[in-house]
């Protein structure tokens, strides 16, 4: 650290990913749902949760009860942004044997049933990049048939290696912004992300929460104004409710995670349960 | 009247005190006018029988701050302060009894209560300079106050017009009266500077508006050159003001009503004195350059140079130039110096010579008597050979046409640095570096020598020499790594010289230059101050918190809800970082609590135990002549600090950084316990509320730490996901952070995660390094060969190891558990075993599957058993610069057993493990497997205490009991 440490907060030459062709079948899924009428819904699913199978089965169903795009966490030893809930369906998949070849097979499997389903995987630093660059990440995410891809510890001010890595397979790299973001980095963060810009409603890790912060509205107003890119509010949104007031604020889209492996039940396997929480949720995306 | 009325300032009420008093004394001294015409005869001869002015300057220029305690009745902003009338000139007397180095006295009679006669009276009464503190409108004033025995008097800036100013200034200087120029603010202080004031005052007081702004006086104190003394006024709350304003470069501090409400008034001004020595504690002397007084000419230059400590004094004894000595006078000097100089302080007499043969210096050394020689000339090297004293060499920066970043100035810094290592190879003692133009920040000319100094001072140990100043040696110190400074024409007498007069010393300049040499790098403990010839990269992080030769480790990855909070607290920490004022609270908290600087044992009879178990493991190795003949081990007895362990230097350091940050409350994560007690203790005395995180098998096999942090009032959380360990207790710490970040400060424990974290926490703990270094060099004249420490995360490790970094002639190393053995998997050694990867918040090496999933690690040791290691450690090793060993929990308790039985320490079970590994280095088997020296001196870590680790030493005994015996 030099006396100079309070450079810009974001740093690097602009780049980003929207320009990518998974960029793109992000976007056409945020316009197709908004031609609908609606924002768009993206379900979250845990690889290898409770089983590689199961997992399978559990993204097919969330997918048929309308999602948009599916996001697909891959399943990590330390994942310090998650709540309980996220943390256990990671430590069971571990357990039952999830690798990031089967995750790799998985999205591959979603993909090949799903063709016009946008698949993002949402994974750690240290699974894409580690002592890399994250080009063997990439490309097989890619090639699996993913469209982007969200990591959770990485922000624009590392992120620049991975980008150009992932623009040459044609990913996008997808950052997030959160409440604590301050209103200058806001604009700099949506500027490089690839696709659309995940927004944290909340102060604090996943899980599902029986209210949202009464500030979620204002600033999905605020950071749907500077992103040039679809803004989609995940962290705690868990109920019908949550999602109006979310798309009533102006948010493209909303991510459910916590609530769907909850929904699942405490073995994984209630899969009728999970996808009828995603109608409903679903059901509460219409546009004002 | 000079205030503008536009400008004009009034306190709440409407009122603009100042110039309230400045009007009302117009007219006292407009009708005291009017009497002394007819008392001029008397006037006259009391100036004739005043005493002679009491010298304060040269008091105020010795090292430190000095107090200048305060007299008043009353005040427009206390009202009534003494209670007694007649008590001032018992309080003047207990001042000085106190330590004060002058007193002020209230001359102002309507608002202050004073009069002549108190200033008369006080000063019959002691025998320090005395200030009258008076509202001067009126050149008619001074003489008046100089006959009733003022010593220095105070002039405000904001009642003058500049030159008008000037004026006063000149006529109390011309009288033997010393003014004290106050100033509040910028433009009084240009004002104030551009007068012959050798004192300027800078007061927290608005004396318009009676308000007191804390940081006034240390905001514009950057405005006052430092060959001025500087003095600050209001506002002191404790001694710990007076603390803060020494660090921030104060010369004496002027406080009143303070001392006056003290209800011992002699105890309260030792105390305020105190606060306001020069510490001279180790890790601060380590940094202090060297002082070189070059060019003495007569006796009066050498006894100010000896009483301002110089480390060296330079005879010239070059033909034709203007300090030139005869032989004789130079014998003399040199004779005068030894009779004057206290013997554990006197200055070595160098001899500057140019371009004579060995024989002929040898000549002169013999006949005068001298301690070294300087070579200024073109010598060649050989000039070395049969030399019979200590060489000092010269060399010259180019003056003119090197511009600094280019290439051209990175060669000439290069070969100036070639040249220098060919004369200290060849045995000279020091280097002299002559910069000519002058090595401080101005023009852009003097900008490239800056540079250019500042290349060749990172590469080789150099003096530097050539146009400083008492006001330009601070910050050349400060921008430029050399060890000494040196300077002949910079403290000399100003104004013109008769023909063949030599150059004669100016006493103040002297003592001030020397003042501001040793103070330049004091409570600034992350500049760089001696030559460090390695990669940029192992020593700092860049601005992104990249170390390495490649800057490959490091960074800050970690969710986007906590990037405002880590730059916000980058931004406080640049602040801080060198802020004395925050290092000397630090420091203080340290010494008074910590109780730092912690001792450094030499342990002989685990040395024999460490050499005879080398002796064992070589010879069945077939090679017994590679283990030392002798063995000095020092132990850096870290286990003694406050709460047992190094933990608390950084847990004190970032409670301060807490408050700083505006943060209410505190987190923490901890592995053996030691950092969670750390934290909880420093918590506890700053009053903050702490949460510690702790994996549910940590609470298990550390139950005595848990019990301290509850009684210390912090709230343990068990963590169960995981591991159980260490990194998930991490993992949870950060999920609280992320979640309470707006109030909330996580006292990270280990020089790991994210940027700033590696730094700061590195920056807390290098004060192990620092005071072992003095500490060792003290016992043996040398640093160590080797220098060994045991490894998680790497706080201890880096702590004692930075320091050495840049020593080529010490071998760094680490002992990481092996746990069950590496060969096992079972282990926690993130170096040996472990690959790049980012956890944490920084990329680093350590333990993870193909999948990036990261290892569980395993180590009895608690406080080891974390499956990466911080960044700069990371760094250190990836370039070759660290060497690595590894300790099984069998090795480390067997350790744990026999430093006990040797030396009657109980160490750590982490600490054991640096132990276990000592005989294999000694034995050649580890690291680079180079032999160390026949005489080695190696310096061990002793990190913490083993009191937390009875119940599981007491398990491995019980499971081996043929260890025991």
């Amino acid at each position: 650290m030099t006396g100079a440490a309070a450079e810009p907060a974001v740093v690097d030459a602009p780049g980003g990913t929207n320009h990518t062709p998974g960029a793109g079948r992000i976007a056409a899924a945020f316009g197709r749902a908004r031609a609908a009428g609606r924002a768009a819904l993206i379900p979250y699913v845990v690889a290898g949760y409770p089983d590689a199978e199961t997992s399978l089965a559990i993204a097919l169903a969330a997918a048929d009860a309308g999602a948009d795009l599916l996001e697909v966490g891959l399943p990590y030893s330390d994942p310090l942004a998650d709540g309980a809930t996220l943390q256990r369906a990671s430590a069971v998949a571990l357990r039952a044997g999830a690798t990031f070849d089967r995750s790799v097979e998985l999205v591959g499997r979603i993909a090949a049933a799903r063709p016009d389903l946008p698949i993002v995987p949402m994974a750690y630093a240290n699974q894409v990049i580690g002592g890399g660059d994250g080009s063997e990440v990439a490309g097989r995410l890619a090639e699996a048939g993913a469209a982007g891809v969200i990591v959770a510890d990485l922000t624009p001010d590392e992120g620049s290696p991975f980008e150009a890595v992932a623009s040459a397979v044609g990913l996008a790299v997808v950052y997030l912004v959160a409440p604590t973001t301050p209103p200058e980095r806001r604009a700099l963060v949506a500027g490089r992300t690839g696709g659309f810009l995940y927004c944290v409603s909340l102060v604090g890790v996943t899980g599902a929460r029986a209210a949202l912060p009464r500030s979620v509205g204002r600033l999905v107003g605020e950071v749907t104004a500077v992103s040039p890119v679809p803004v989609a509010v995940g962290f705690g949104v868990s109920r019908p409710v949550h999602v109006r007031a979310i798309v009533e604020a102006g948010a493209g889209g909303v991510i459910v995670a916590s609530a769907l492996v909850d929904a699942l039940g405490p073995d994984g396997r209630d899969i009728d349960a999970m996808a009828a929480l995603v109608r409903d949720l679903a059901a509460a995306t219409a546009l004002p | 009247m000079t205030v503008d009325a536009r400008t004009r300032r009034t306190s709440r009420t409407g009122r603009n005190v100042l110039d309230e008093i400045a009007a009302r004394r117009r007219a006292d001294v407009r009708s005291l006018a009017v009497s002394l015409t007819s008392l001029i005869g008397t006037a006259v001869d009391a100036i004739a029988a005043t005493p002679p002015p009491r010298p304060v300057v040269e008091r105020l220029a010795a090292p430190g701050l000095h107090l200048i305690a305060e007299l008043k009745r009353r005040s427009p902003s206390a009202g009534a302060i003494a209670t007694d009338g007649d008590d001032l000139v018992a309080r003047a007397r207990a001042y000085e009894a106190g330590g004060a180095a002058a007193i002020s006295v209230l001359v102002e009679p309507h608002w202050f209560g004073g009069s002549i006669d108190d200033l008369r009276a006080v000063r019959a009464a002691v025998s320090v300079p005395v200030l009258a503190k008076e509202f001067v409108v009126d050149a008619l004033q001074l003489p008046l106050l100089r006959a009733a025995g003022a010593d220095v008097v105070l002039l405000l800036a904001a009642l003058h017009r500049p030159k008008e100013l000037g004026r006063l200034v000149e006529q109390a200087l011309r009288i033997g009266l010393e003014p004290l120029v106050e100033a509040h603010d910028e433009r009084e202080v240009r004002a104030a500077v551009a007068t012959d004031a050798r004192l300027i005052g800078l007061n927290n007081r608005d004396l318009r508006t009676l308000e007191v702004d804390t940081e006034r006086a240390v905001r514009l104190r950057p405005l006052v050159p430092d060959d001025r003394l500087v003095v600050a006024e209001s506002g002191v709350r404790d001694a710990a003001t007076i603390a803060a304003w020494r660090a921030a470069g104060f010369d004496a501090a002027l406080v009143g009503e303070t001392l006056v409400r003290a209800p011992d008034p002699a105890a309260a001004a030792r105390s305020f004195v105190a606060a306001g020595a020069h510490p001279g504690d180790l890790a601060n002397r380590a940094n202090e350059a060297l002082v070189k007084i070059c060019g003495i000419v007569d006796a009066d230059g050498a006894g100010a140079a000896v009483r301002a400590g110089a480390d060296a004094i330079g005879l010239n004894l070059v033909p034709g130039t203007p300090r030139a000595l005869p032989a004789e006078e130079a014998t003399a000097l040199a004779r005068l110096v030894r009779e004057i100089a206290p013997a554990d302080r006197r200055p070595r007499i160098v001899l500057v010579t140019v371009d004579r043969t060995t024989d002929d210096i040898n000549a002169l050394a013999r006949a005068i008597g001298a301690d070294a020689i300087q070579l200024s000339g073109d010598e060649p090297v050989s000039v070395l050979d049969g030399l019979v004293r200590p060489a000092w060499k010269a060399l010259h920066l180019p003056a003119e046409g090197v511009a600094a970043p280019t290439a051209t100035g990175a060669a000439a810094a290069d070969e100036i640095s070639a040249r220098a290592r060919a004369w200290l190879a060849a045995g000279a003692e020091r280097i002299l570096l002559d910069t000519a133009g002058g090595p401080h920040p101005g023009g852009t000319g003097v900008r490239a020598a800056v540079d250019l100094a500042a290349a060749v001072a990172r590469d080789v140990p150099v003096v530097l020499a050539g146009g400083l100043t008492p006001a330009t040696v601070g910050p050349a110190l400060r921008e430029i790594p050399a060890v000494g400074v040196d300077v002949a024409s910079g403290v000399e007498r100003l104004g013109p010289r008769k023909d063949g007069e030599r150059p004669r010393k100016d006493p103040l300049r002297l003592a001030l230059f020397a003042k501001r040499a040793r103070a330049a790098r004091t409570d600034r403990p992350n500049l760089a101050v001696r030559p460090a010839p390695i990669a940029p990269g192992l020593l700092e992080a860049d601005a992104r918190g990249r170390w390495g030769t490649a800057r490959e480790f490091g960074g800050r990855y970690v969710p986007e809800t906590l990037m405002a909070a880590l730059e916000q607290l980058e931004r406080a920490y640049a602040d801080l970082r060198n802020d004395p004022r925050f290092w000397a609270e630090l420091r203080t908290l340290l010494e008074r609590y910590a109780g730092r600087p912690t001792p450094l044992y030499r342990a002989d009879h685990l040395a024999e135990l460490a050499l005879a178990a080398a002796r064992t493991l070589a010879t069945a190795a077939g090679r017994p002549d590679v283990v030392p003949a002798r063995l000095r081990l020092y132990l850096k007895r870290e286990d003694l600090a406050h709460t047992g362990a190094h933990k608390i230097n950084n847990a004190l350091g970032q409670a301060l950084l807490t408050r700083r940050l505006g943060k209410t409350r505190v987190i923490a994560e901890t592995g053996a316990g030691q950092h969670g007690v750390a934290t909880a203790t420093a918590c506890a005395l700053l009053g903050l509320p702490c949460v510690v995180y702790m994996g549910a098998e940590d609470i298990e096999r550390q139950q005595p730490n848990v019990l301290r942090m509850r009684a210390l009032g912090a709230e343990v959380r068990s963590v169960t996901s995981g591991t159980a360990t260490l990194k998930d207790a991490i993992n949870d710490a950060m999920r609280d952070w992320v979640t309470n970040v707006e109030t909330t400060h996580y006292v990270l424990g280990s020089a790991m995660g994210p940027h700033p974290y590696p730094t700061i926490v590195r920056d807390l703990q290098r004060r192990i390094g620092d005071e072992a270094a003095v500490q060792v060099q003290a016992d043996e004249g040398r640093l160590p060969d080797l220098v060994l420490a045991c490894v998680g995360g790497g706080s201890n490790a880096i702590g004692l190891l930075d320091r050495f970094i840049g020593e080529p002639s010490v071998r760094l190393a680490v002992a990481e558990a092996a746990g069950d053995g590496i060969a096992t998997g079972r282990h926690a050694a993130a170096l040996a075993g472990g690959s790049p990867g980012i956890l944490h918040g920084a990329r680093s090496l350590m333990l993870q599957d193909r999948d990036g999933q990261v290892l569980e690690a395993h180590s009895a040791s608690a406080g080891l058993d974390y499956p990466g290691v911080g960044p700069q450690i990371s760094a250190l090793y990836a370039a070759g610069r660290l060497e690595i060993a590894a300790a099984t929990d069998a090795d480390a308790f067997a350790a744990m057993q026999d430093v006990t039985r040797a030396e009657g320490i109980l160490p750590a079970l982490e600490t054991a493990h640096a132990f276990a590994v000592l005989p294999r280095f000694l034995a050649g088997f580890e690291g680079s497997g180079a032999p160390l020296p026949a005489e080695t001196v190696v310096l061990v870590g002793l990190s913490g205490r083993g009191d937390k680790d009875l119940a599981s030493f007491g398990r491995w005994r019980d499971a081996h009991p043929e260890a025991a015996e």
